[in-house]
């Protein structure tokens, strides 16, 4: 068959939806520059300092490589890279961590044992991102879709605006589309 | 490949009313049309759309990679300055991509030939996805199709899957904006929420008008929110050129489409693709223009015309025709390839490919050989013919 199974809709449709939220198990994510800030965030010193531990692992593990200093500051910034070691002893560049992100399950306001840490890093863009963990590739993509750096969305972002309306000025009634 | 009459579905009005399908007739003029179909054999879809689709995906992604490396080839393609290493950067991180559509002159004769790529923002979406599946269901449980006819359309089964794989790679929040006004284009970015959230993304939408800029430069939502990721149908070069176009490199917003796409949505594509590739069936003789006179059996396109707008076409006979639109700037040309008449009817077909994977076919057709804004969207079946049914 060459053609979709099913297609519905969930909110374009006029019909009852059937939509099931699941609130109980909220999880509570962070994005901290350091173990202290951690701390004072979430009280709880060993879940932090191992999450930097296991981040500053990861870093050289999981982190961007780059064969030469120039390559890694192209992307990442000036003076904001390091020389690093493998486990085979091989030397590449990579990004300085500048920050751990650290994600624990909550059950009734507490935190659930365990938790999920990874090295953060800035970009030069000033994006925060760390490595994505397996599973994002495959499916409809060959296979690039899910490697590399992901962002990360941990930190509520506000900012005053200071003015709109600065895109659409070419825009026609019949829109944009081809 | 075949048109063939059929009656409508006497309630297809309030199907489209009930689904959203708000712009099926635009401007008082019929756009969905179900007084015919086009029906092709699975050998025409499998081997003449989708195969070539999927081969010349391929090649125009490995022509990214040789675009942003190029200073030249970014000169060809007018891409601006200030924009091309976000652009290259963009690409060196493989930005996630959602969508985009070929469209191919095919009539199961010849080779299908690609026309363009429709990569940064087209539409279409939701009737060649969903009404169109719609259709299909609908004819077949009214006995009105031959049992067993199918269709190539997979494109929303694949639009959920692609944003369930991209999911953790979409910053948040995550905002779908559109021109306000268009009923079209609100329309579709509708619809891609509406398939976000079945991939179980929290998503909202906004309009392009309304996005903000905070004094740090980074975008604002209405509630002064920063916007993490934001899918835009909007094009690219025209935010480039816009007022906030100059903060997009250092806001640390990220796009669907993601920068990169502003190298495919681009006709230079064409020429670099056929230097590339010269001779391949699936592809036209294209060449960047020099502003001389259009030699007699080509067309001159602007690297950014959309919905047909800006074509000069110098037919084989002399006839030269013009479409009007807003669009200037540098242009390339790329032979004539005619689109064959169905009883007048003049179908083009767009081919969709969702994420990597070529998955469905829309067909426009227009009653003249240019197809504009005033195409009608027809659906198609796949019909086995009777001789392989019985061998079958």
């Amino acid at each position: 068959m060459k053609r979709s199974r099913t297609a519905a809709l969930l909110l374009m449709s006029t019909a009852p939806l059937l939509l099931t939220a699941c609130d109980s198990n909220k999880s509570r994510e962070g994005l901290y520059t350091s173990v202290e800030a951690c701390v004072a965030q979430t009280n709880d010193s060993n879940t932090c300092g191992q999450a930097f531990a296991k981040a500053e692992q990861e870093a050289v593990t999981s982190g961007p490589r780059f064969d030469n200093r120039q390559a890694c500051e192209a992307d990442w910034g000036e003076e904001k890279c390091t020389e690093r070691k493998d486990s085979s002893n091989h030397s590449f560049f990579g990004p300085l961590m500048t920050g751990f992100f650290l994600s624990q399950m909550m059950r009734n306001g507490n935190a659930v044992s365990g938790f999920n840490s990874a090295p953060a890093f800035r970009d030069s863009r000033g994006g925060w991102q760390r490595p994505a963990t397996g599973g994002a590739s495959g499916g409809v993509y060959r296979g690039t879709a899910g490697t590399g750096m992901v962002p990360i969305n941990a930190t509520p972002n506000r900012a005053v605006t200071s003015s709109r309306s600065g895109f659409g000025k070419s825009s026609s009634s019949r829109g944009f589309g081809s | 490949m075949r048109r063939v009459a059929l009656a409508e579905r006497p309630d297809w009005r309030a199907k489209a009313a009930d689904c959203g399908f708000g712009f099926h007739t635009i401007d008082d003029a019929p756009y969905w049309d179900e007084s015919a179909y086009y029906a092709f054999t699975l050998r025409e879809i499998e081997q003449d759309i989708e195969a070539p689709t999927e081969e010349l995906h391929a090649m125009a992604m490995d022509m990214v990679e040789r675009v942003v490396g190029s200073e030249q080839h970014m000169q060809q393609l007018a891409i601006p300055e200030p924009h091309r290493d976000w652009i290259a950067q963009s690409w060196r991180e493989r930005q996630p991509h959602l969508y985009g559509r070929m469209d191919f002159a095919y009539d199961g004769t010849g080779p299908a030939k690609l026309y363009e790529l429709n990569y940064d923002t087209p539409t279409s979406l939701f009737e060649a996805a969903f009404f169109q599946w719609q259709w299909l269901e609908d004819q077949l449980a009214r006995n009105q199709l031959p049992a067993g006819s199918d269709q190539f359309n997979s494109i929303q089964e694949s639009l959920v899957e692609a944003f369930s794989v991209i999911a953790r790679r979409i910053a948040r929040p995550f905002h779908f904006s559109a021109v306000r006004d268009s009923t079209e284009d609100q329309g579709t970015i509708a619809y891609l929420r509406d398939c976000a959230q079945q991939a179980g993304i929290e998503c909202g939408t906004l309009a392009i008008e309304d996005i903000g800029i905070s004094e740090d430069g980074r975008f604002t939502d209405l509630d002064d929110q920063v916007i993490g990721c934001l899918f835009k149908l909007y094009p690219l070069e025209d935010m480039f050129r816009e007022a906030f176009g100059q903060h997009l490199p250092r806001s640390g917003i990220q796009l669907i489409e993601p920068p990169w796409k502003a190298v495919l949505s681009n006709k230079g594509i064409l020429p670099l693709l056929w230097d590339a590739h010269r001779g391949h069936p699936n592809l036209l003789p294209a060449e960047f223009d020099n502003g001389g006179e259009l030699p007699r059996g080509w067309v001159r396109k602007p690297l950014h015309s959309r919905e047909g707008a800006n074509i000069v076409m110098h037919l084989a006979d002399g006839q030269q025709v013009h479409t009007e639109g807003p669009y200037d700037g540098a242009c390339i040309r790329q032979t004539c390839q005619p689109l064959t008449s169905f009883d007048g009817n003049y179908p083009l077909i767009g081919s969709w490919v969702v994420g990597d994977r070529a998955c469905g076919i829309g067909i426009r057709e227009d009653q003249s050989p240019v197809t504009q804004d005033s195409a009608r969207f027809v659906p198609h079946a796949i019909v086995e013919q009777a001789r392989s049914v019985l061998i079958a």
